[in-house]
């Protein structure tokens, strides 16, 4: 194993979101603060209580899920496609440095990202009486194995993408609509009957409920269905990442 | 020893035969010319051996370290300056080389004192914090330089390092070369500049549509008066 090696090349990605701060840590701490002032705070004045809890202690887990899967999943696929597009993915693919520390260093990279945007929101949310954590364990569990997925298929986006505008297919197609629905701003039983079974088809749900619970101690899912949703997909996503690296599809000749 | 063991080295892109079966040896301390014309195969073999090109067939070893199986190790003895700059372009100079030396395994104290000897020697020290891509050609080629040397490679590729390059700096390079070559090291160096081909290396080998068509010591390619671009001329025809 080259420690060395997978140490810098993790720092390096680290210190090329803190290059692009503004891009990357200020706007979604921006964007975040909209959503918790308009959502939680003018439209929530008018909402009953929401599962039991305050509209405003209901709708940040989700603002700050939707936040860390943004975040881990732009850096990976961001700096990946970079590195392809400007050639310098060459630098590591000559070095003494393996396919899996490559990863790894991607997706730390990837997480460190969202934990400095999560606690971000998490001390602006402190300022409107928000920030709660129920089962810090979970809390933790959650926000990082999220990242983890998100920089996991933010690596195959960086991988696949010709362009940029392929580049943000996936954002704009899977992830934002499947995160709206999956009730970051809503209880799933203020949906239809109906409507309620594919919200539950939704792993979206699972991460932004489940998160929830960790913050707030309310959940309309089984936690461990959700877990095993998340190591699941982690798994998944993480075995085609390594293959795909190991045949060196779209980075080696 | 061998520094660099070449067997039938076969690489297809689609229907293209890149590089055909070709076979040869670096000894150690050698200073080895590759040459051949634009798409005959010489950037392939060497991102064969470096890594970046995943060959069809065929065994590369480094030292007797196989390039595939013992990758971390073979790796480590090589240096490579590309043809084509493949830096971050936002990183300054001191960065890309810090980034490299610790890629390649070194602590921070021995990137410390490496690289203010590199930033030294390739006359880099004022443009040390600039971005790469603010940098002159001649600078950016400095820098890729420095990079291939960073981590004291037993190998060293140098895929056409004097292109685009000021007269003064390539006979710097020239010199520089000559040393660090007197000191051991082994060199697969590429150019189009035959002049200074036949000033450097002491065994040239001449690569044509994806096959070997000379390998020999300089002295046979300019014997009976004749010179090496009169004789790669007739070579490639």
């Amino acid at each position: 194993m080259n420690y060395i090696g997978l140490k810098t090349f993790t720092f390096r990605e680290i210190e090329r979101f803190l290059r692009t701060s503004v891009q990357t840590i200020l706007s979604p701490l921006i964007s975040a603060a909209l959503y918790i002032l308009i959502f939680g705070v003018v439209v929530g004045a008018r909402i009953d209580l929401i599962a039991g809890v305050k509209y405003i202690d209901f709708v940040l887990p989700g603002i700050v899920m939707l936040n860390l899967i943004n975040s881990s999943f732009s850096q990976t696929a961001f700096s990946l496609y970079f590195q392809r597009f400007a050639r310098h993915i060459e630098e590591v693919l000559t070095a003494p440095i393996s396919y899996l520390e490559m990863i790894v260093g991607y997706v730390v990279g990837a997480v460190a990202r969202s934990v400095v945007v999560g606690i971000g929101i998490y001390i602006l949310a402190v300022f409107f009486s928000a920030a709660t954590i129920s089962h810090f364990w979970l809390f933790l569990f959650y926000a990082i194995s999220v990242s983890v997925i998100f920089a996991l298929l933010g690596l195959l986006i960086g991988l696949w993408s010709d362009s940029f505008e392929q580049l943000s297919l996936l954002n704009t197609f899977l992830i934002t609509p499947l995160t709206f629905l999956g009730g970051v701003f809503n209880s799933i039983y203020m949906l239809p009957e109906g409507m309620q079974i594919y919200v539950r088809l939704n792993p979206f749900f699972y991460f932004v409920d489940g998160f929830r619970y960790s913050m707030i101690g309310v959940s309309e899912s089984n936690i461990w269905i959700g877990i095993a949703i998340i190591l699941g997909l982690i798994l998944f996503f993480g075995s085609i990442v390594w293959y795909l690296f190991k045949i060196g599809w779209r980075i080696r000749n | 020893m061998k520094a660099l063991e070449i067997d039938n080295l076969y690489k297809k892109y689609g229907e293209n035969v890149a590089v055909n079966n070709i076979s040869f040896d670096i000894e150690e301390g050698e200073f080895f010319g590759f040459l051949g014309p634009n798409g005959a195969g010489k950037t392939t073999t060497i991102g064969a051996i470096t890594g970046i090109v995943k060959f069809d067939q065929g065994v590369i070893k480094v030292f007797d370290k196989d390039v595939v199986v013992d990758y971390r190790e073979a790796r480590m003895m090589i240096g490579i300056s590309p043809q084509e700059n493949n830096v971050d372009i936002w990183a300054p100079a001191e960065k890309i080389l810090w980034y490299i030396g610790g890629y390649y395994g070194m602590t921070r104290n021995e990137r410390k004192e490496k690289i203010p000897e590199l930033l030294k020697l390739f006359d880099l020290e004022r443009h040390k914090e600039k971005e790469f891509r603010m940098l002159s050609g001649g600078l950016k080629r400095r820098v890729m330089l420095a990079r291939a040397m960073m981590h004291d490679p037993k190998l060293l590729i140098l895929d056409e390092p004097t292109a685009g390059v000021d007269v003064e700096l390539r006979h710097e390079l020239w010199d520089y070369l000559k040393k660090i070559n007197q000191q051991g090291k082994t060199i697969l160096f590429t150019s189009h500049y035959l002049e200074e081909v036949e000033q450097l290396c002491n065994k040239i080998a001449v690569i044509n549509k994806g096959e070997i068509i000379a390998l020999d010591k300089k002295e046979k390619f300019t014997e009976n008066g004749s010179s090496l671009e009169k004789t790669y001329l007739e070579l490639i025809k």
